[in-house]
C-alpha cells in the first residue's frame, strides 16, 4: 500500500505534464492563493512576531509555482529538451560513472552533492537585516538565478557528454576563457576551504565535547575504510552503518569527556591550535589513498547530512515555532556588528548557496549529466533539486530567527565589540543595538547548550546549532538539549570536513594541471614529489586565509565570508555567461534573457561588493581603509608594529584577490559578449551538437 | 511467515539497498556485474575487491565536480 501511495506520489502530484492532477488549473490557483497567504502575513505582521509556517508557506507555494511554469518553459523553448535524443549514461554506459539513473534517485545523489554548509551558513549571517531580505533573496534569487543556472549548465553538458564547465568554457567561448574559468574555480577553492575551516574552528574552540566527537570520527573513518578494502572488500553498507552507530556513541561520549576534571581539560583547544591540527589533517587525508579516509568520511557524512535535513524539515514543520528576530533589523544601513556593509550588496553576497550558487554548476557538468536516464529528467534534477538547496537555506533562516535577537547578535558579534567579552560588556553592547539581553541569559544559554560560553560564537554554525537544538527539543522535550545542540555541531562539522579532504584533494589536481602547463613534471598527477609539492601549496593557501581568519580582531568572518560569497558568485557569472553563450548559439537568442537577468544582477552586485571591499571608505568594510587605520595605530604607538604589519600584509593580499575576482568576472562577461555578437548568424552550436549525438 | 512474504522482504531491502547506494554514491558490485554481462558476456569480469579500486579510482580522483561547498 505504502508503494502504491508513493507512486501516485511520484505520478501524480509531483511531476509528469501529462497527468490528470499536475495539469488542473484548480490545483495551481490554490497553491499560488497559499504562497501569496504566506507572503501576506509575512509582510503585514510586522513588529510582532510571527509564525514559521507563514515563511515555509510563502517560499513552497512559490517553488512549485516557478517550478511548474518557469522550468517547464526553459525546458521547451529555451533548451528544447527531447526525449529522443539518447543521453551520455546509455550513450556511453559503462556501469561506474556513466550509468542511467533513475530520475529521483538522482535527484536524490544530486541534491546530496549540492547541499552543503553553505545554505545553512550564509542565511544566519544574513540574519542581522532581519528575516525578510534574506527569504526574499532566498526565494526570488533561486527561481529566477540559480535553479535557471544549474538547469541549463546540466542540460547544456548532457548534449555535450558530460564536458566539465571549464571545458565548455573553453570550446565555446575561447581558450583564454578555459584558462580565467580553471584560475576562478582554484581560487573559491581556496577560499571556500580557508572560511568553512574557519566555522569549524569557530564551532570547537573551546568545546570538549565537539573537539572529542569530531576526533572520533577520524578513527571510526579509518576502521570503515580498512573494513572496506580489506576485510570486506566492497562492503560499504555495512560498514557505514556500523560507522553511524560509532558515531552517535562518540556523541553521547563527548559529553562525560567534556565533564570529566582529567578528559575535558585535554580536548579544551585553542582556536589557533585547532587550526594548525585542521592543516595538517587537510594535507595528510589529501596525500592518503582514497579509500582510507576520504570515501569512508564521504558515506558518512552524506547519510547524517541527508538524515538532518530531512529531520530538521519535519522539526520545523511539527513545532511551527515564532520567529523572534524583526522583520527587517537598523543593521541595513551597513553598521550591522555580525558583518560590514549595507543590504545591498551585501545580503546578496552573503546568501550565495540556497540562491545562487556557481559551485552547483561544477556538480551539474560533473557526475550528474553522466547518469541523466531521459533529458527531460534534467528539470526536475537541474532546477528542482536546487529549489530543495534553497528550502534549506529557508529552514537555516528560520532557525536562526526563533532566536531571541539578544541572544543572536550576542552569539554572532566579534568580542571587540561586545566589550571584550565581559558579562556588562555583553549586555550593554547589545542594548546599544536596540535589543535586549538579561544578565545571566547567556550563560543560561551555554549552559543548557553543555558548553561554556556561547559569547562570540561566530561563524554561523553555533547560532545554528542552537536554533536547531531547540527545535529538536520542542519535538522531543527539553532533557535532550545539549545533546542535540552537540548533535548539530557534529552534523557540520562532519561534512564541512569532508569538504576539506576532498576540496584540498581536487585543488592538488588543478595546482598539478596548471602548474603543469609551466612545468612538465609537476603535471604528473602519480609522482609522489609533484603530489607532495600540490597539495603543500593548495594547504598552504588555505591555511594562509584560515589563520589571517583566526588572528583577526574583527572575527575573520567579517573579511573572509564576503570574499567567499564574491567568489561564488563569480563563478555562477562564469557558468551564467557560459549558459548565455550555449543559448545564443542554438539559435535561441530571443530567449537568452533567461540567463541574461541573472547575469546582469550577478556583475551589479559582485561588482559592487568588490568594490566596496576594496575601496570603502569604512575600515571595517574597506581593506585599504583599514590598512591606512591600522598604520595610523601603528604610528602612534597604539599597535605592536610587528602584528600590525601583519594585518597590513593580510588586507592587501584581500584587496588583491578582490580585484583579481573583479577582473576575471568582467574579462570573462567581456569575451563572452565578443562571441555573442559574432555567432548570432553562426551555425546552430547545440542543435549541431545534438543531431551529432543523435547520429 | 512463510517463505513467500519473507521473500518479498528481502526484494524490499535489497532494492531500498541499491536506491540508498545510488543515492550516496556508493560502489554497487551486482549491478556492475549485471551491466558487464549484459554488454558483453565474453569479457572477464573483475571481484568485488578489483571493483572497489577502479570505483574509487574513477570517483575520486578526478577533477572538481563532486562536491560542493
Amino acid at each position: 500500500m505504502i508503494v502504491g501511495v508513493l507512486r501516485f506520489a511520484q505520478d501524480e502530484v509531483l511531476l509528469p505534464d501529462s497527468s490528470y492532477l499536475f495539469n488542473m488549473p484548480i490545483i495551481w490557483m490554490l497553491v499560488a492563493a497559499i504562497g501569496a497567504a504566506g507572503w501576506g502575513m509575512l509582510a503585514l505582521h510586522r513588529g510582532e512576531t510571527v509564525s514559521a509556517a507563514w515563511l515555509v508557506l510563502a517560499a513552497v507555494g512559490t517553488y512549485l509555482i516557478a517550478y511548474r511554469f518557469y522550468s517547464r518553459f526553459i525546458a521547451t523553448k529555451v533548451l528544447s529538451l527531447d526525449d529522443s535524443i539518447v543521453t551520455p549514461a546509455h550513450r556511453l554506459t559503462n556501469g561506474r560513472d556513466f550509468v542511467p539513473t533513475s530520475r529521483w534517485v538522482l535527484f536524490g545523489h544530486h541534491f546530496a552533492a549540492i547541499a552543503g554548509a553553505g545554505p545553512l551558513v550564509g542565511p544566519v549571517l544574513a540574519a542581522q537585516f532581519g528575516y525578510l531580505p534574506g527569504t526574499i533573496w532566498i526565494v526570488v534569487g533561486v527561481i529566477l538565478g540559480g535553479a535557471v543556472q544549474d538547469f541549463v549548465i546540466l542540460a547544456g553538458s548532457v548534449r555535450r557528454n558530460g564536458k566539465s564547465l571549464g571545458q565548455m568554457a573553453k570550446e565555446e567561448i575561447g581558450p583564454f576563457t578555459g584558462v580565467l574559468a580553471m584560475i576562478a574555480i582554484l581560487a573559491i577553492m581556496v577560499i571556500l576551504i580557508a572560511v568553512l575551516t574557519l566555522i569549524v574552528v569557530k564551532a570547537l574552540a573551546e568545546s570538549p565535547w565537539g573537539v572529542f566527537t569530531i576526533l572520533c570520527t577520524i578513527p571510526i573513518a579509518l576502521g570503515m575504510g580498512f573494513w572496506m578494502k580489506v576485510i570486506r572488500p566492497g562492503k560499504t553498507m555495512e560498514a557505514t552503518i556500523a560507522g553511524v552507530a560509532l558515531l552517535l556513541l562518540a556523541l553521547v561520549g563527548g559529553q562525560y569527556v567534556a565533564a570529566s576534571p582529567t578528559l575535558g581539560p585535554m580536548f579544551t583547544l585553542t582556536a589557533t591550535t585547532i587550526s594548525w591540527g585542521l592543516m595538517g589533517y587537510g594535507f595528510i587525508a589529501s596525500v592518503l589513498p582514497v579509500w582510507m579516509l576520504l570515501a569512508p568520511r564521504d558515506y558518512l557524512s552524506t547519510f547524517v547530512k541527508i538524515a538532518t535535513v530531512v529531520a530538521l524539515g519535519l522539526g520545523i514543520v511539527i513545532t511551527l515555532p515564532n520567529l523572534q528576530l524583526p522583520a527587517v533589523t537598523r543593521f541595513v544601513d551597513g553598521t550591522g556588528p555580525v558583518f560590514a556593509g549595507g543590504l545591498f550588496p551585501f545580503c546578496f553576497i552573503t546568501i550565495a548557496c540556497g540562491a545562487i550558487s556557481g559551485f552547483h554548476s561544477l556538480v551539474s557538468s560533473g557526475t550528474t549529466p553522466k547518469m541523466l536516464d531521459k533529458e527531460s529528467d534534467a528539470r526536475v534534477i537541474g532546477y528542482g533539486a536546487m529549489l530543495m538547496e534553497s528550502f534549506v537555506a529557508i529552514m537555516a533562516i528560520c532557525a536562526a530567527s526563533i532566536l531571541d535577537p539578544g541572544v543572536y547578535f550576542a552569539m554572532n558579534s566579534p568580542l571587540a565589540l561586545l566589550g571584550g567579552g565581559s558579562a556588562d560588556g555583553v549586555v550593554t553592547a547589545v542594548h546599544n543595538w536596540g535589543f535586549t539581553l538579561a544578565p545571566g541569559q547567556m550563560d543560561a544559554v551555554a549552559k543548557a547548550m553543555g558548553e561554556t560560553t556561547l559569547i562570540s560564537r561566530t561563524g554561523g554554525a553555533p547560532t545554528l546549532a542552537v536554533g536547531m537544538a531547540n527545535i529538536f527539543a520542542g519535538v522531543f522535550g527539553r532533557g535532550l538539549t545539549a545533546l542535540w545542540y552537540h548533535f548539530a555541531i557534529m552534523f557540520e562539522a562532519l561534512f564541512i570536513l569532508t569538504s576539506i579532504d576532498a576540496g584540498t584533494r581536487v585543488g592538488r589536481f588543478m595546482v598539478q594541471e596548471l602548474g603543469g602547463l609551466i612545468w612538465k613534471p609537476l603535471g604528473r598527477v602519480s609522482s609522489w614529489p609533484s603530489t607532495i609539492i600540490a597539495s603543500a601549496l593548495i594547504v598552504a593557501a588555505w591555511g594562509w586565509f584560515l589563520i589571517q581568519g583566526v588572528t583577526d580582531p574583527l572575527g575573520g568572518i567579517n573579511s573572509l565570508w564576503p570574499l567567499f560569497g564574491i567568489s561564488n558568485q563569480l563563478l555562477a557569472a562564469v557558468a551564467l555567461s557560459v549558459g548565455t553563450t550555449l543559448t545564443i548559439r542554438a539559435g535561441r537568442a530571443r530567449y537568452a534573457w533567461v540567463t541574461l537577468l541573472p547575469l546582469t544582477w550577478l556583475l551589479a552586485i559582485t561588482s559592487t561588493a568588490a568594490w566596496q571591499k576594496i575601496f570603502s571608505a569604512d575600515p571595517r568594510l574597506g581593506f585599504l581603509s583599514h590598512v591606512a587605520q591600522t598604520a595610523a595605530k601603528v604610528a602612534s604607538g597604539g599597535l605592536d608594529a610587528t602584528k600590525g604589519s601583519r594585518m597590513i600584509v593580510n588586507d592587501r593580499v584581500d584587496a588583491a584577490l578582490c580585484g583579481l575576482f573583479l577582473v576575471i568576472t568582467w574579462a570573462v562577461v567581456i569575451s563572452s559578449v565578443r562571441v555573442w555578437l559574432r555567432g548570432r548568424n553562426s551555425e546552430p552550436a547545440l542543435l549541431a551538437a545534438s543531431a551529432a549525438l543523435a547520429a | 511467515m512463510t517463505p513467500l512474504i519473507l521473500n518479498e522482504v528481502k526484494d524490499l531491502l535489497a532494492r531500498t539497498a541499491t536506491t540508498v547506494k545510488r543515492i550516496v554514491g556508493m560502489p554497487n558490485y551486482d549491478a556492475y556485474v549485471a551491466h558487464l554481462r549484459a554488454h558483453d558476456p565474453d569479457c572477464a569480469i573483475p571481484n568485488e575487491k578489483e571493483y572497489y579500486d577502479l570505483y574509487l579510482e574513477g570517483k575520486y580522483n578526478g577533477g572538481p565536480g563532486s562536491r560542493c561547498c
